[in-house]
């Protein structure tokens, strides 16, 4: 079964917030899991309501956004999508790890000192 | 470096400060022990250190966001396109001579979203941290928590705001009767009645009893500017070629929500021609774009003067009137409000009376005579000032005629009652 996944954008990183989001990415998978289209949204202005009924229009089934308020948090899960909030990266790296089944809410991708003296 | 005369006054004071050894002080833990929230972020806005009230504040811990861009950590709603860290630090870049002149700092009120999802109202203040050579080391963000002011100022504001419209009078009630389906409408709205006789009140009423209460009410003032800049302004800006980021207008603002025009005819008639555009089309190209918008606005307008006389004037375009006139509220003058006076008076002075915790219960029949026969040209506005001025200076439970104003105690005999104003033809562009 193909599914679609919503990255909210803030030029080529997750947007920090859902609410002030004005453009997001679009990604349909078909049903092995694989790309099939990308589409990139410019939005009239940014309201968590409005991308709210978007995500629904579309029938998106993941989101992968940063920090977003508890009520649309908990309005997206109980119309069943996935939420992956609090996600701090490019965007193209929180897409990655989510198709690697790697992401998670309040996932900060970003890279950090210790993670970089670890790998040194 | 600048060591002029000036410089040296302001640096003077922190003299001392050297002397105790306070360069030698452990700066992270006098930061830590702040009683607001500071972060401290790099030249690049990644962020180096949090404080102990702002790891509260957003839910993350120093180590845990250290490197990470301040947006992703803050997420206010000012750092996306009105960061005043980076216009603090750019301004430090821009002038490295002195550091005396580098104490600019930034601030803004908006809100953040935390880890726990809860969004938060604050103050931002973006301090430039500069070496002695005034180079930009770093930037000090402090974070005030505003939600226990925001919500003690919703509080205030549900029961002292401006709340609703109040008369008693035949025209005020019927405009009182038919304003609940007006607001339950989507068309655009006209208000028409001399300064101070509630206009704005209207609109805003309008908007509260309207479906569009939970959206945004913008109001616009279009105050003599160039027309590009007010194009701007009303009709936002496209993203330019160059990754600049688009600007919102006011009607993007007010998206969904209404907007109100305060004085129609201050809007030039080629703004006017836009909004007429935007009535019936129901989008709008931002200035410097190409597609047009799709915008959900309801538009209210007002005017102060006669609209008819503004069309022969040529100060308001006709199509624009008729478009606006479907729907037409007009508010008349307290002169014309009769027993209204005596009402807005005890309800004002009730009002007041609470606010400046007196125990004033009424007027003397003498005030009460100056002020029913005074006619206010200033309509409500200046009847409800006059009421809290006297209730400010009446020490006794009556206000007295010595409470009043002294030109509604001694008018003048010929003083002719003040006319609306008359409406000047528009001057042609030479």
């Amino acid at each position: 079964m193909s599914k679609k996944i919503l990255v909210t954008l803030y030029r080529n990183e997750v947007a920090p917030r859902f609410d002030l989001a004005s453009e997001v990415l679009l990604v349909s998978l078909d049903a092995e899991g694989r790309e099939a289209k990308r589409q990139e949204l410019v939005l009239a202005h940014s309201s968590a309501d409005d991308l709210c009924d978007l995500i629904l229009d579309r029938e998106v089934s993941v989101v992968i956004t940063g920090g977003m308020e508890e009520e649309h948090y908990h309005y997206l899960r109980w119309k069943r999508l996935t939420v992956l909030d609090g996600v701090a990266g490019l965007a193209e790296d929180a897409l990655t790890r989510h198709l690697a089944g790697e992401l998670e809410s309040g996932a900060i991708l970003f890279p950090r000192p210790e993670a970089e003296a670890d790998h040194a | 470096m600048d060591n002029t005369l000036a410089t040296r006054a302001f640096l003077e004071p922190f003299a001392g400060l050297a002397a105790i050894g306070l360069d030698q002080a452990d700066l992270p833990r006098i930061l830590r022990e702040l009683p607001f929230g500071v972060a401290v972020v790099d030249r690049e806005r990644r962020t180096l250190f949090l404080n102990s009230v702002l790891e509260r504040l957003t839910g993350y811990t120093s180590a845990e966001v250290a490197g990470v861009p301040c947006r992703h950590v803050l997420r206010g709603s000012f750092c996306l396109h009105h960061c005043p860290g980076l216009a603090a630090s750019r301004a430090e870049a821009a002038k490295t001579a002195c550091p005396a002149q580098g104490r600019s700092a930034e601030s803004r009120e908006g809100t953040l979203i935390n880890r726990h999802r809860r969004k938060v109202f604050v103050r931002l203040t973006s301090v430039p941290v500069l070496d002695k050579a005034g180079a930009l080391l770093c930037t000090l963000d402090v974070i005030e928590d505003l939600s226990a002011l925001k919500e003690l100022e919703g509080r205030l504001t549900r029961t002292a705001g401006p709340g609703a419209i109040v008369g008693r009078s035949a025209p005020m009630e019927h405009l009182l009767r038919i304003l609940p389906a007006v607001a339950q409408s989507d068309a655009a709205v006209l208000l028409t009645g001399e300064s101070g006789t509630g206009k704005d009140l209207l609109a805003e009423a309008l908007h509260r009893a309207s479906p569009r209460a939970r959206e945004s009410f913008v109001r616009v003032n279009a105050t003599p500017m160039p027309e590009a800049l007010l194009d701007v302004e009303l009709f936002g800006q496209a993203g330019g070629s160059e990754g600049a980021a688009p600007r919102p207008g006011k009607f993007q603002l007010a998206q969904n929500g209404t907007l109100y025009l305060s004085e129609i005819a201050d809007m030039p008639l080629a703004q006017q021609g836009r909004l007429l555009r935007l009535l019936d089309e129901k989008a709008v190209v931002p200035a410097g774009g190409e597609r047009p918008m799709r915008l959900n606005v309801r538009v209210v307008a007002a005017t102060g003067r006669d609209p008819e006389a503004l069309v022969a004037a040529g100060l308001l375009r006709q199509d624009l009137f008729h478009r606006l006139n479907a729907v037409r509220l007009h508010l008349p003058p307290v002169r014309e409000r009769g027993e209204d006076v005596q009402f807005l008076l005890t309800h004002f002075l009730g009002l007041f009376a609470t606010k400046f915790r007196k125990q004033v219960l009424g007027f003397s029949e003498e005030a009460l005579a100056l002020l029913s026969s005074y006619d206010y040209p200033g309509n409500v506005r200046e009847l409800r000032n006059m009421v809290e001025y006297a209730a400010m200076v009446c020490p006794g439970e009556y206000i007295l005629p010595e409470h009043l104003p002294p030109h509604v105690r001694f008018p003048k005999p010929d003083e002719p009652a003040q006319q609306p104003p008359r409406v000047k033809p528009a001057r042609k562009k030479a």
